[in-house]
């Protein structure tokens, strides 16, 4: 009923709707789920990496979490390869911001240049959309600790916790409920919370999840860290010993 | 009148065992006026990588930032620091690159590689770079800085060593120069760290 208009991004169907641009966001439906959470000293993006095989050679430092700045980094639900151009523009457009104004770019900047980036491959003619939905999380002097979500069509907002990736709604919903501004601490248990609920319900491990965090350190620095195994497993017990205690009572 | 000498500056870098040092003078002037006496003109790079860049002071200011900017790009991409071997071929790609409307500037490298070994190297404004194992000058006076250096250059020195051996050179190197002096800096490095001092010279 669509096909006439499903297959040029410049061209609107009957309904108002891109149809590309909604193909597109499904391909991110498919893809390991993203939590990101903003916590009162700092944010917490926790991911689902899907090793499917053995045979991969492990990433070297991580296979979700990608730095852009040292005040900002992003985690990739979608196509790798269309995350790779996108995250080496995002790095490129904060490099250029501070060589010319000395000071790190405010993050809703950068959020919007890479959406506006995206945005062009929605309007102008030939090219497919990017299958890649992101989380922001970034820290700059004006307005605190901030977490985005943007999407193939190069709409962004700004939350205080999202879910991306394979069952959103279920994780969504869960933060609905959870989600009262907790600690990075009480942030992290929540993300493996809800990884625990999207993950096809077997029990979030270590192996298959990738868990960061921003803070700052005493100098008022961005400090990024991915949570090492033996880091990430504490968590996951805290978590399995909160949920033995709540359902023994 | 020279652009190199608009601004005036003098500086060196000298390796000891197992240890760097990179020192310079403090002087910003517009010609024979004095502007500043706190003018940077070494910067760090990494948490074992120095550069000097001595001559026209905006250049100085611009290369600083745009080596900045690439150095953050490639740590970002690669996920490990720039080596300075790396960064001096860098900054030489980048001088080059202006080889018709150069930056009039001529730096200079002080760095500890991967293994803890020291890394020396200086260029001219258009990229030529030259890589030593005692020491490299760059500024307004280095006839007196390589005769200082040429002197009281000794291999081996231990931190402590070098750092009076830099001082020294540099401080006796820039009285004779009316462009530069008004005080010194000097930072030494050592796989422990950086330590950095600041000098009491002649404020003439």
């Amino acid at each position: 009923m669509a096909r006439r208009y499903d297959s040029s991004t410049t061209t609107f169907s009957p309904e108002g709707r891109l149809h590309q641009v909604e193909y597109a966001i499904e391909a991110i439906n498919n893809a390991g789920t993203c939590v990101g959470i903003l916590a009162k000293d700092g944010i917490v993006m926790a991911s689902e990496s899907r090793i499917t095989t053995g045979l991969l050679a492990p990433a070297k430092n991580s296979e979700k979490t990608y730095k852009l700045s040292s005040h900002a980094a992003c985690n990739v639900a979608g196509l790798t390869a269309d995350a790779n151009i996108l995250i080496d523009q995002a790095r490129l457009r904060a490099g250029r911001y501070l060589y010319e104004y000395q000071e790190a770019i405010p993050i809703e900047l950068l959020v919007e240049f890479v959406c506006n980036y995206k945005q062009s491959y929605t309007q102008y003619g030939g090219l497919r959309p990017f299958g890649v939905a992101f989380l922001f999380a970034g820290y700059d002097e004006y307005h605190g600790f901030q977490l985005y979500q943007s999407d193939p069509s190069g709409n962004y907002s700004g939350w205080k916790a999202t879910v991306i990736g394979a069952n959103n709604q279920a994780g969504k919903s869960l933060l609905k409920t959870e989600y009262e501004e907790p600690s990075v601490e009480e942030a992290l248990q929540l993300a493996v919370k809800v990884l625990n609920k999207t993950m096809d319900g077997t029990a979030a491990s270590t192996e298959k999840m990738e868990l960061f965090k921003m803070t700052l350190d005493k100098n008022g620095e961005c400090v990024h860290h991915i949570l090492t195994k033996e880091e990430a497993q504490a968590v996951v017990d805290a978590v399995a010993a909160e949920s033995k205690t709540d359902t023994d009572s | 009148m020279s652009i190199l000498e608009y601004n005036g500056a003098a500086m060196i870098a000298m390796a000891g065992k197992d240890c760097v040092g990179i020192a310079a003078d403090r002087r910003l002037g517009i010609q024979l006026q004095t502007v500043a006496m706190d003018f940077e003109k070494v910067f760090q790079m990494g948490p074992k990588l120095f550069v000097g860049l001595a001559g026209l002071a905006t250049d100085v200011q611009t290369l600083r930032n745009l080596l900045k900017f690439r150095l953050g790009l490639y740590e970002l991409r690669e996920e490990r620091q720039m080596s300075p071997q790396v960064f001096s071929h860098l900054l030489s790609t980048i001088l080059y690159e202006k080889r018709f409307g150069p930056y009039f500037c001529e730096p200079i490298v002080a760095g500890l590689d991967e293994s803890g070994k020291p890394f020396l190297s200086g260029s001219d404004l258009i990229g030529a770079t030259v890589k030593t194992d005692d020491y490299v000058v760059s500024g307004t006076c280095t006839g007196n800085l390589h005769g200082m250096c040429e002197t009281l250059f000794k291999p081996d020195m231990e931190p402590d060593q070098l750092f009076e051996t830099l001082a020294q050179s540099l401080l006796a190197s820039v009285d004779r120069d009316a462009m530069s002096g008004w005080g010194g800096v000097v930072h030494i490095i050592t796989k422990d760290g950086v330590t950095t001092k600041e000098l009491k010279g002649r404020q003439d």
